[in-house]
């Protein structure tokens, strides 16, 4: 499964983490500098698959705990419209 | 490791983008601002305002307010940056941005700073504008407003007594601006009442996310959003940011508190 950043979010990447505008909804988050690097490979078009192995690798934690911790934000940003389903 | 869920939802600011009574809806280039109250519009055309319909029969305050907005978004393409925060320029000559919610003390503030030797570059808002490395701020046209109830601090400030805005629920008095026009920005910090002072360093995502949710033009979704955003992350990367948690105490010593912070 793959994922692109939706047409109404914009990014601020910091040291720290990011923040995000949906400028459809008006509303803002932030992200802590694991779920930035999460959405660093969405905006690469990276795999959900590639994603928690990267995570895996990087965090040095089990897969399926990375895998759950992705699931979940990557569901944040779906329902929050920041993030859309792609194909291919 | 850090969890990834902890995707920290700020709180929408729907609300404060409605800025009060004003819609704003943006189509490519074009940006009509429609004041909901006095039922009068105001167009935002290739940099330009144009008036649209009920502008002219509109009273005084809604067209100020229309104005205010419709100037902030024409500098905004022009690469001045409105940000919701007091500006104080230093005896060094460097500004220092002070944000935070209204009725934060802002203001105060500015004012406790002005009277030991620094110049106002604006009570409640400047402009940002991006020179090279290095990041300026510009007076907005807001005059000082001090509450006269600070009299009992700051004496001189019962000769202003007859122009007290009774009216006004905080009791302000105008200030004579500085005449100041434009600083390099040396930090940026964060304002809270509280009963016991203190100076804290703020992270990154806290500070932008605090500017977002006070300066929310950059949530207006025309074609310069991502350069506002893009200068408010400058703005937080590039100078030292903190919080003063401010009891009566700081109304005297302000400047000694920011100038040790910031050595």
């Amino acid at each position: 499964m793959r994922y692109r950043v939706s047409g109404d979010a914009l990014t601020a990447t910091l040291s720290d983490g990011a923040v995000l505008l949906n400028l459809h909804s008006k509303r803002y988050f932030s992200l802590n500098e694991t779920g930035t690097r999460v959405w660093g490979l969405i905006e690469q078009n990276a795999e959900l698959d590639d994603i928690v192995r990267t995570l895996t690798a990087e965090y040095d934690v089990p897969e399926s705990d990375a895998r759950s911790e992705v699931m979940a934000l990557v569901s944040e940003l779906l329902a929050e419209g920041l993030v859309v389903g792609a194909s291919g | 490791m850090q969890s990834p869920a902890a995707i920290a939802t700020g709180e929408p600011v729907t609300q404060e983008w409605r800025h009060g009574l004003i819609d704003v809806r943006a189509s490519g280039g074009d940006t009509f601002l429609f004041h909901t109250a006095a039922r009068a519009a105001l167009h935002v055309r290739h940099g330009r305002l144009a008036r649209g319909e009920g502008y002219s029969s509109a009273p005084a305050a809604a067209r100020r307010e229309l104005a205010r907005l419709g100037a902030q978004l024409v500098l905004r393409a022009r690469g001045l940056y409105h940000v919701h925060a007091a500006g104080v320029v230093a005896p060094d000559g460097r500004a220092w941005l002070l944000a935070g919610e209204s009725g934060c003390g802002k203001s105060t503030i500015a004012y406790a700073l002005m009277r030991a030797g620094w110049r106002v570059l604006g009570e409640d808002g400047v402009l940002l504008q991006r020179a090279g490395d290095t990041l300026i701020a510009h007076a907005w046209r807001d005059t000082l407003q001090v509450s006269i109830e600070l009299a009992e601090y700051f004496p001189e400030l019962w000769s202003h007594r007859a122009k007290v805005n009774w009216s006004d629920p905080r009791h302000r008095v105008p200030i004579a601006p500085s005449g100041m026009q434009h600083a390099p920005i040396a930090a940026l910090v964060f304002l809270d009442r509280a009963r016991r002072d203190s100076i804290t360093p703020v992270p990154e995502t806290v500070a932008l996310s605090r500017l977002v949710r006070q300066s929310s033009t950059v949530l207006l979704s025309d074609t310069h959003a991502g350069a506002h955003l893009a200068a408010l992350r400058d703005l937080v990367m590039k100078v030292p940011r903190y919080r003063l948690e401010h009891s009566a105490h700081q109304l005297h010593h302000a400047q000694e508190t920011l100038l040790e912070a910031a050595r």
